[in-house]
């Protein structure tokens, strides 16, 4: 299934995908695409659900984050064996944690804002796994149990928030419009081999990143068997799960930073496309 | 006022305490300590009822996390003059930042669980602030007005977690039970100077931490006016603002780390106190 949340900012509604890339109207069946609606049970019950018997959602609505109520926005670093070889770094012997801050998380294709004093704001489009069931200390072989699905996201970043101004990343990875999530959750039945997806992403129509998640270097399987180890794992949470190279970063021989204007796009195969535009910041 | 939520783990329900400091069933008032209900707004219908004509709750019910919903639970690190010198680090020139999993949030007198494989637990009192409005890009003179209140926490870290194993602190903050806050939410107006709070903690009855906040190296209003220059704060965030020396990883000329049946004790003065047992790891 493709599940979607859509409306205005803080009022979407959940909606799902019939078979002609339409949106259903899901309001009546449950409260959002969040937390308990995630279970495999209730996932089951959607699935069951004609879709052309739900209402359809007229017009071009505006798409909000396909997740909602996240309780704890996971990161991944340095976890393509591309992105790692673009700094001259060896693979991490297990993987690297950090979190952006909830409050980050928008819209698939609505604008970035420019935070205040930024001066090196930088895309990574990701695969995100979305978490289904409560998992704490997960056997490595239960880890795909607790995947609901999965869904595009771009890990928006501030370089020198990130790095230059003490200690750990966070600084850097949760301004206003950070997150973007979405168009689609997609149920995990949908993409049975999620290490097999190309990535890509483009600024102003040049492209930046095309690579493939069969470079990740910890898999999907391991992050989730990994996180579990470290911190109760809720319905709802998210994981991004690394970039590619081709980041602005380490473009040689000089980092070409994003600007106002700029229009950036990216996708991953199965899981749909965003487009967000730069703007300055505004009070 | 003082603010409790109190029940089962998961079930918690609102109260708040009367003038003899037994605890008033708020459920029929509002749904949670969370979210709406901490705004200026929400604390001031609060403030208008007569607690004794609550109903009383009877017997010692569990004490939970006396706030529920937490979006976004941020820690500062290394914010006291003394306790960067005995972690042998400079003092940091702007806040440190990081996040401990909303998951790891528990009662103030709920068990600590050692981690699996985990070999230097530890703890840390701390001043908790509560967030009550959405905060975004503060003026200095707009920081304290976001604030809702303060609670007692103990930021429970593991040691080889947060700095052995790869990259950011995050992997040993956020297990499950590192992060009892409570036993009240004190809303601001009944803490005068929250830069002259007496701070401690003991473990088996032995004093470990005994400082006072004004050892803190960024106050309260600078840090919420700072983490608001990097990400939107909601109702209902916490931030934890540090922690003194004599923390286990500080002590010489050996550090004394946690273990199975110790007890450790902690507070802040106005803020009550807290209490955990140290239990072995149980899946």
């Amino acid at each position: 299934m493709k599940l979607v949340r859509y409306g205005t900012p803080g009022r979407e509604k959940p909606g799902m995908l019939d078979a002609e890339g339409r949106i259903r109207d899901l309001s009546k069946i449950v409260p959002d695409i969040a937390g308990e609606a995630l279970s495999p049970k209730s996932l089951n019950k959607l699935r069951k659900l004609k879709p052309e018997k739900l209402p359809l959602v007229r017009g071009m609505p505006r798409l909000g984050p396909c997740v909602g109520q996240v309780g704890n926005f996971i990161a991944i670093g340095l976890n393509y064996s591309d992105h790692a070889a673009e700094q001259g770094l060896q693979p991490p012997k297990e993987p690297i944690i950090f979190n952006k801050a909830p409050s980050c998380i928008c819209g698939p294709n609505d604008d970035t804002l420019i935070p205040k004093g930024e001066t090196k704001l930088d895309y990574e489009c990701e695969l995100a796994i979305v978490i289904g069931s409560r998992a704490r200390y997960l056997a490595k072989d239960e880890a795909m149990d607790a995947v609901a699905g999965y869904c595009l996201a771009n890990d928006v970043s501030e370089r020198a928030f990130q790095i230059e101004r003490g200690g750990q990343w966070t600084k850097g990875k949760s301004a206003e419009t950070f997150g973007p999530l979405g168009p689609w959750l997609v149920t995990k039945d949908e993409i049975p081999e999620p290490q097999r997806l190309d990535v890509w992403l483009t600024v102003n129509g040049e492209m930046r990143q095309k690579s493939n998640t069969s470079y990740l270097i910890f898999g999907i399987a391991h992050l989730v068997w990994y996180c579990s180890q470290f911190f109760v794992l809720e319905p709802g949470d998210v994981i991004a799960t690394g970039t590619p190279g081709g980041v602005a970063l380490f473009i040689k021989p000089e980092p070409k930073f994003l600007k106002a204007g700029d229009v950036v796009t990216l996708g991953i195969q199965g899981l749909g496309e965003q487009r967000q535009r730069i703007v300055k910041f505004k009070e | 006022m003082k603010l409790v939520r109190y029940g089962a783990p998961g079930r918690e329900k609102p109260g708040m305490l009367d003038g003899e400091g037994r605890i008033r069933d708020l459920s029929k008032i509002v749904p949670d300590i969370a979210g709406a209900v901490l705004t200026p707004s929400g604390l001031a219908k609060l403030r208008k009822l007569d607690a004794k004509k609550l109903p009383l709750v009877r017997g010692k019910p569990r004490i939970g996390a006396c706030i529920g919903k937490v979006g976004n639970f941020i820690a500062v690190g290394f914010n006291y003059v003394d306790h960067a010198a005995e972690s042998g680090v400079p003092l940091p020139k702007e806040p440190l930042i990081f996040n401990k999993a909303p998951s790891c949030i528990c009662g103030p007198n709920d068990d600590t669980m050692i981690p699996k494989d985990s070999t230097k637990l530890d703890y840390e009192c701390e001043l908790g602030v509560v967030i009550g409005s959405r905060a975004r890009y503060l003026a200095e003179n707009q920081a304290m007005d976001v604030v809702a209140g303060y609670c007692l926490a103990n930021d429970v870290s593991e040691r080889v977690f947060q700095h052995g194993r790869g990259g950011q602190m995050t992997k040993g903050k956020g297990c499950e039970t590192f992060g009892p806050l409570g036993p009240w939410l004190v809303t601001k107006d009944e803490i005068r100077d929250p830069q002259q709070l007496k701070i401690w903690s003991a473990v088996n009855g032995e004093i470990r931490q005994n400082s006072n906040t004004r050892n803190m190296v960024f106050g309260v209003a600078h840090i919420v006016w700072y983490c608001s220059q990097f990400f939107v704060m909601e109702p209902g965030d916490v931030i934890l603002t540090g922690t003194p020396p004599g923390v286990g990883l500080g002590i010489k000329p050996e550090p004394k780390f946690l273990k199975a049946g110790d007890v450790v004790t902690l507070g802040v003065e106005g803020l009550g106190e807290q209490r955990q047992k140290i239990v072995k790891f149980n899946k």
